[in-house]
């Protein structure tokens, strides 16, 4: 039964994940230590199966288009997979508190940025098509490369640290400080996603932080949720997405704070 | 100059994902059900599997990657790769924290 009710949480987090941007991992690790008793730690480690799974699976779609950054999105992983394996490590020696407190202001503060800007997530930018019905590229210049890997730097700790994918902090960066057109930021973000998540993954499987039995029907569930979504999200309105998304984090935020402040027992 | 647009260098790239996230599916789906069918520790060496697919994709695909540029003559971003590469493999051998 436990089975059948994450593979439907996986499936709307790799729904929602899909049509609007937000990884699946934000939400996840939330819920399967509220309402599944897991150890925020396995949470964590476990939801990061998840990220990967919609990485791998979303980022090969990006790829067949042509929209891929390769070797920007390698130079960057330098910098975000050191940073999510180091965080990793490091998460081995915080207790339950300090994890369900650092969780809790980072969807507080994921909420109030996506409100502040209205609930737009991703700039929308309407690609635009050649002759041959190929996604046409205007030509650029990756810059400000030791900024763009600082940030990286921030966005795989904070991967490794709470088990998310950092496409928020990514995109942004490659977009407006590193001259890349949105479209590929997106996907070479999508496209780094899964190294930093395998970077930290790795070392949480170690540790014995993956439950394989809650991984397993979360895996399949995304997967099944992200190739939906990706289908949908072309015809749906997303901004309606994003407001559900942030009531359930806002919701989520205020879950975790009751629980750390009661010690558990709420 | 663009850095994008080598189309058969995405395709390489892209099978790698695509195998490794269908197979992840396709593994953990049947240890799911083996779960109703199969008693015992079987359908959890199966789910053992499928996590260790999923950890793998990411590294093979780096790997791939890493080579196809060094066939390109690409010493730059081969490295680079083969750095991305080292770092994941130092967390699969060196454990800290474990108990």
């Amino acid at each position: 039964m436990q089975s059948v009710l994450l593979l439907v949480l996986g499936f709307f987090a790799g729904l929602l994940g899909a049509l609007t941007g937000i990884g699946g991992g934000v939400l996840l690790t939330p819920i399967l230590a509220l309402h599944f008793g897991i150890p925020i730690r396995q949470a964590i480690g476990t939801s990061l199966i998840a990220v990967i799974t919609t990485s791998a699976a979303s980022s090969s779609v990006h790829l067949q288009r042509h929209t891929t950054d390769i070797r920007l999105g390698m130079t960057l992983e330098l910098a975000t997979a050191f940073g999510a394996a180091v965080t990793a490590y490091v998460v081995g020696y915080f207790n339950r508190s300090i994890l369900e407190g650092l969780f809790a202001g980072f969807l507080l503060y994921s909420s109030i940025t996506i409100l502040v800007r209205g609930g737009k997530v991703k700039d929308e930018e309407a690609p635009s098509y050649n002759d041959k019905g190929e996604t046409v590229i205007p030509p650029y210049e990756p810059r400000r490369y030791p900024l763009g890997l600082a940030a990286s730097l921030v966005a795989g700790g904070l991967s490794g640290l709470l088990g998310i994918g950092g496409g928020p902090i990514k995109v942004p960066v490659m977009y407006i400080f590193m001259n890349v057109p949105l479209m590929v930021a997106t996907a070479t973000s999508n496209f780094m996603i899964g190294v930093t998540a395998a970077a930290s993954a790795i070392v949480y499987y170690r540790r014995g932080d993956i439950l394989v039995e809650v991984a397993a029907p979360l895996a399949v569930g995304v997967y099944l949720g992200s190739l939906l979504g990706a289908r949908l999200a072309p015809r749906v309105h997303t901004k309606y997405v994003v407001y559900l998304l942030v009531g359930i984090m806002l919701y989520l935020a205020g879950r975790l704070c009751v629980h750390l402040f009661t010690g558990g027992t709420a | 100059m663009s850095q994008v647009r080598e189309p058969a260098f995405d395709r390489a790239v892209a099978l790698v994902l695509r195998v490794g996230a269908f197979g992840c599916f396709f593994i953990m789906l049947a240890g799911l059900l083996s779960e109703f069918l199969i008693p015992g520790r079987i359908p959890v060496v199966i789910e053992r599997g499928g996590v260790l697919l999923m950890l793998a994709t990411p590294v093979v695909r780096v790997l791939v990657a890493g080579v196809l540029f060094l066939r390109e003559k690409d010493w730059k971003y081969g490295a680079i790769s083969f750095g991305v590469l080292a770092i994941l493999l130092l967390g699969a051998v060196f454990g800290i924290g474990e108990h």
